[in-house]
């Protein structure tokens, strides 16, 4: 292996270095974290709510501004304009919906696409990839405001993955989406993950992120409380579910 | 190393790519939505050259040695561009951030000018077919000249720029639909009335022909009237200057907000 192929992997998909985020009326969202999700990791960042899982990944995706702190993707600068180059390989679906409902469902995965820099005939392929992948070619035409919640969330999650990024952010991707399509997108997750994708991912469900997780993460009060692979932090903390390790690390 | 075969492009082709959906999706919805976005204007403009036109036109016969119903006509022109090119940037922008979609391309990799250009150019579009329209509509009843057919597509295309600018500045931040309207009703509409679009400055008495002068209005209706009439209230260097200067700072105030994330980070 040559030394830039070495240095390539050792590099982490994400690394957050004292990152502060304070809002207006002294709410302190994220508390100089410190992070660092591995390349190609499937990575769970779990924690109660408002513990700021959503501030420090819209902080990554630039839709947050920390007042202090450093983000890197993949030894890239994620912050401020000059981090706008890397997002091109972050694929990003937001706990909360919202959808573009001027345009069609089909027409709103290319446009996704071209923003992110695809070729018109790239992102119009890619687009019904992305729709067949998650059971809504026969929706193709509909407008997005006319979806139901569980195909809105689906929609979010292929436009996240349409233009193929290399770490995949997912804030509560499973909200609402029923029992069977939740386990055919862990299934497809999965197979980008072994494909060399980092996932991303954050979840009130324990058991699904037990089960999916190499690693994980427990957030508090906007610091980041433990770290770990889910066998460790059971066996450390000698708690037989993971659920009992959240307990224990970040319950009230 | 790239993922799954993915062609790597050079970051301005990915950018020059992001911005041509932008705007794409932007003129997509003024065209999509014409019957709100583009023939209202364009009938309003009509009323107002049928009735102060050609009906009270037989009162007031001549302005300027002009006839009335010609006068009129590049004034309302141009309050149809710049109230329409306001209401349009205004409304796409603050729908986009209050139902979140704007994120999509704000997450993206393109730069603030690319976002700014992209939105601009919904605005630009919807003016350019108003003025268009309204010629061509005010045509059937009203014979008139179009003398400099330079200054008039310039001066349109200009005040249509900077009332964007002005209408995605207020779009980015509002906190709600009302500041829209506000803006709108209370000072680009008073202002375009104001600017002389249906009378000439010169029959004003003091100090209302003085206040005129502060009217950024005032001078792109008289740029477009030069187009149109080949003369005007003042001399069409100074119209046209100062709608472009006009505009120049409201685009650079636009591209101050989307360089610093106004309305669009937290
Ligand atoms: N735009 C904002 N303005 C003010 N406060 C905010 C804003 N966004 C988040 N906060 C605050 O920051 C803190 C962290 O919120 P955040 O959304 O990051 O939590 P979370 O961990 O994602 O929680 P959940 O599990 O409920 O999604 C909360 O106290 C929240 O009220
Ligand atoms: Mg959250």
């Amino acid at each position: 292996m040559s030394a830039d192929a070495r240095a390539a992997e050792s590099t982490p998909a994400l690394r957050c270095r004292g990152v502060h985020k304070r809002f207006p009326h002294d709410v302190i969202a994220l508390d100089g974290l410190d992070l660092e999700v591995p390349a190609g990791s499937f990575f769970g960042l779990l924690g109660p709510n408002g513990a700021g899982k959503t501030t420090l990944i819209r902080s990554v995706v630039g839709l947050n501004e920390p007042d202090a702190g450093e983000i890197a993707v993949f030894g890239h600068n994620a912050l401020g304009p000059g981090g706008a180059p890397t997002r091109r390989i972050v694929g990003y679906a937001p706990q909360e919906i919202a959808l573009d409902k001027f345009v069609q469902v089909q027409q709103l995965l290319e446009l996704h696409g071209r923003y992110f820099g695809l070729e018109r005939r790239d992102a119009r392929d890619r687009a019904a990839e992305m729709l067949e992948q998650f059971d809504l070619t026969n929706k193709a035409r509909a407008y997005a405001n006319r979806l139901s919640g569980g195909m809105r969330r689906r929609l979010l999650l292929a436009r996240a993955l349409l233009h193929r990024p290399r770490l995949v952010i997912l804030d509560e991707p499973t909200a609402g989406v029923d029992i069977e399509l939740r386990q055919d997108l862990w299934s497809y997750i999965r197979r980008l993950h072994a494909d060399g994708t980092t996932i991303l991912l954050t979840t009130h469900y324990l058991d699904e992120a037990d089960e999916l997780c190499e690693q994980v993460a427990f957030i508090r009060d906007g610091r980041i409380a433990a770290e770990g692979e889910p066998d460790q932090l059971r066996e450390r903390f000698g708690a037989p579910r993971l659920e009992d390790v959240y307990l224990q690390l970040v319950g009230r | 190393m790239t993922a799954r075969g993915a062609r790597i492009d050079s970051l301005r082709t990915a950018r020059r790519r992001g911005l041509a959906a932008l705007t794409e999706r932007e003129a997509f919805r003024v065209l999509r939505l014409w019957r709100q976005t583009i023939v209202p204007q364009i009938i309003a403009a009509t009323l107002f050259v049928v009735v102060f036109g050609i009906a009270l036109g037989r009162e007031i016969r001549e302005i300027e040695g002009v006839p009335y119903e010609q006068f009129i006509v590049p004034g309302l022109v141009l309050m149809g561009v710049v109230t329409q090119a306001f209401a349009n940037n205004a409304t796409s922008l603050y729908q986009a951030r209050s139902d979140g979609f704007i994120e999509d391309p704000v997450t993206s990799p393109m730069a603030p000018r690319h976002l700014m250009v992209g939105y601009l150019s919904g605005g630009v579009l919807r003016s350019i077919l108003i003025a268009v329209g309204t010629l061509a509509v005010a045509r059937i009843f009203v014979e008139y000249p179009i003398e400099r057919p330079l200054v008039l597509a310039a001066t349109i295309v200009i005040a249509a720029i900077g009332f964007s600018a002005l209408g995605t500045i207020v779009g980015l931040y509002s906190t709600g639909w009302e500041q829209q309207n506000f803006t709108l009703n209370m000072v680009i509409q008073p202002l375009a009335f104001l600017g002389g679009v249906f009378y000439s400055i010169n029959a004003l008495s003091e100090p209302w022909r003085s206040l005129t002068f502060a009217d950024p209005i005032f001078y792109a209706v008289s740029a477009a009237r030069y187009g149109v009439l080949g003369e005007a209230e003042v001399s069409p260097w100074l119209s046209v200057g100062v709608t472009t200067a006009v505009s120049a700072v409201l685009l650079a105030w636009c591209w101050v907000l989307f360089r610093r994330g106004v309305g669009l980070r937290t």
